[in-house]
């Protein structure tokens, strides 16, 4: 196929980029405002993105909020809900997908269950259920009910199944234990679906917002999304500290997601597919 | 021999066990346990400090009467009823603007779906801190390019505009996801279908009306369920932007379900609200399953 620079395309085109631009105009706007001198007038838009710029306000936020801490919560819960999420979902997977027990195919359907489970109709049965377990407002609570999700099982119960039987057939005659196979043959052979379960797990935990809500009482224990809409009534008036701190909360996510965009796009596919 | 193959057998039912028992033991506490504890407490008078009395239908009958469990669900509705379509035909838009042939190809699909990837409160701030009068974004670009100075939409406050703002925000945020739906759909239409219409004389309208659009209806009734459901769930950019209001005009049912659990200390209550829209939520995943079988044959 040739390609003719025809009108019609020039108008797509345009629109293309008008609309790319749209969309990414909020963010570059939260940026240009966390590079801002605090108490800034702006008398028009254009003034937002003009220089000059300071990167004080980050250490300024590290030092004067409870940002730290709260990115601190945001940090440790989201690497630790992906280590858990993929060692309990792949070991579980392993089991359905490759050993020969009896109950396998009832399992699996109770797993397949919790595909028709909205958490947030059962939110508040959860709360009565962590509270009666102890565990609202620790770092408990916050993390067991998003690291056995269904969604993750399937889709890595599906991957695994596509791993030939010989590979595993042939590690037996070498003498290998289940484990030895899980953690040697599988896992090794499981890269790509563990990257695409694990940067969905750090998302969804980073961006978790209804169950940290009710599950963090005190300040200590909140994570940036339920932290920085405190920070609004502090600051009415000044955009910049607020500002700054959506940043915090949105630049690592950004980041991950211009490293992995593929493995992202992959995964919403698989989602989809599954759905 | 049998006894060995026997004895293998139990082995591997062991080895089975061991690995499926931490998931099961999450995704039963956490996941299924919680299902069944909502109808227990929905037929109970039930406080933060536990139960109080069983209470029978009472939570549900209260439900059937209750102004706001109706106007919440009303709002959440009228939310889904909105905000579904534009969504659906944004993210096909995009989808096919993303799918041309382009240099810019790459930047296209990473802009369109960047808003994914951020929190529900940094999209609320952004949201507030965007639409306010006097010194938000959107209005000092309005005033930029020439609108009178007298010129002042309330986007948060007028119970009208705010509509507009919430759904218009939350297509930006999550339209994305269903992009993606949409460009692997569109990458699995054989080219060759294309190059029979050029020969054929089609124009690339006809062939968007009667090729493109027409082979990806499974894709739009997957994404039309699945946002239904998303929307339907929908609680955090309205809790943070509106609070609900003006009044209650915006109050979702979520939120509704929250108050009464957390502010009006109603847990019963609550739980009872929460079936109405488990059952909702229900209905609708095992329409899609259903849809879903029925396209994949």
């Amino acid at each position: 196929m040739k390609t003719k620079t025809s009108p019609g395309k020039i108008i797509l085109e345009v629109v293309s980029v008008i609309i790319a631009i749209t969309f990414i105009t909020p963010i570059i706007w939260a940026l240009a405002v966390s590079l801002k001198y605090e108490g800034m007038q702006i008398s028009n838009t254009f003034q937002w993105f003009a220089p000059p710029y300071t990167l004080n306000n980050y250490p300024d936020i590290i030092r004067g909020t409870s940002v730290p801490y709260w990115l601190f919560n945001s940090l440790f819960l989201a690497v630790l809900s992906v280590l858990m999420t993929l060692l309990l979902s792949s070991m579980a997977a392993f089991a359905i997908a490759k050993l020969k027990f009896k109950g396998s195919g009832a399992m699996y359907m109770y797993f397949l269950m919790g595909l028709m489970v909205p958490g947030e109709a059962t939110i508040v049965p959860l709360f009565i259920t962590v509270n009666g377990l102890n565990l609202i407002d620790s770092y408990g609570g916050m993390l067991f009910p998003g690291i056995a999700g269904s969604m993750n099982l399937i889709i890595m119960i599906t991957f695994f199944k596509g791993i030939p039987d010989e590979l595993i057939e042939a590690a037996h005659i070498d003498g290998a234990g289940n484990l030895n196979i899980f953690f040697n043959v599988i896992l090794p052979l499981s890269k790509t679906v563990l990257v695409t379960v694990g940067i969905f797990s750090f998302l969804g935990s980073w961006n978790n917002y209804l169950w940290p809500l009710l599950c963090a009482m005190s300040e200590g224990m909140y994570t940036l999304p339920i932290g920085i809409p405190t920070l609004l009534s502090t600051y009415t008036t000044d955009y910049v500290i607020p500002m700054t701190a959506n940043m915090v909360a949105s630049l690592p996510a950004i980041i991950l997601y211009l490293i992995f965009e593929k493995q992202i796009v992959q995964g919403v596919a698989l989602s989809g597919i599954k759905g | 021999m049998t006894k060995a193959k026997a004895q293998r057998q139990a082995r591997e039912t062991a080895t089975a066990f061991g690995f499926l028992i931490p998931f099961t033991l999450f995704y039963t506490v956490f996941t299924i346990w919680p299902v069944i504890q909502g109808a227990i407490v929905s037929f109970h008078k039930w406080g933060i400090m536990g139960r109080q009395k069983f209470s029978g239908l009472a939570n549900y009958a209260k439900m059937m009467k209750d102004r706001f469990f109706w106007e919440s669900l009303g709002n959440t509705t009228k939310f889904t009823i909105i905000t579904v379509p534009m969504l659906i035909i944004l993210a096909v838009s995009l989808a096919l603007l993303a799918n041309r042939k382009s240099r810019l190809q790459k930047m296209y699909r990473v802009c369109y779906y960047m808003p994914n990837v951020l929190s529900v409160s940094v999209v609320s701030f952004l949201t507030i801190y965007m639409g306010s009068p006097y010194m938000g974004f959107v209005n000092g670009l309005l005033h930029t390019l020439g609108a009178p100075n007298s010129f002042e939409p309330l986007w948060l406050k007028d119970p009208n505009l705010v509509w507009f703002t919430i759904c218009w925000i939350t297509a930006w945020w999550t339209v994305g996801f269903s992009m993606m739906l949409y460009l692997s759909a569109l990458q699995e239409i054989s080219p060759e279908i294309y190059e029979a219409a050029d020969i054929d004389g089609a124009t690339k309208t006809r062939q968007l009306f009667n090729i493109t659009l027409p082979l990806l209806k499974p894709t739009t009734f997957l994404v039309l369920l699945l946002q239904i459901i998303a929307c339907y769930k929908v609680f955090g950019q309205i809790y943070m932007i509106t609070k609900g209001g003006p009044g209650t005009v915006t109050r979702p049912l979520i939120q509704y379900i929250y108050e009464t659990a957390f502010t009006k200390n109603d847990f019963g209550y609550a739980a009872a609200m929460s079936y109405a829209l488990f059952l909702i939520l229900v209905i609708l995943s095992v329409i899609q399953t259903a849809v879903q079988r029925r396209s994949e044959a």
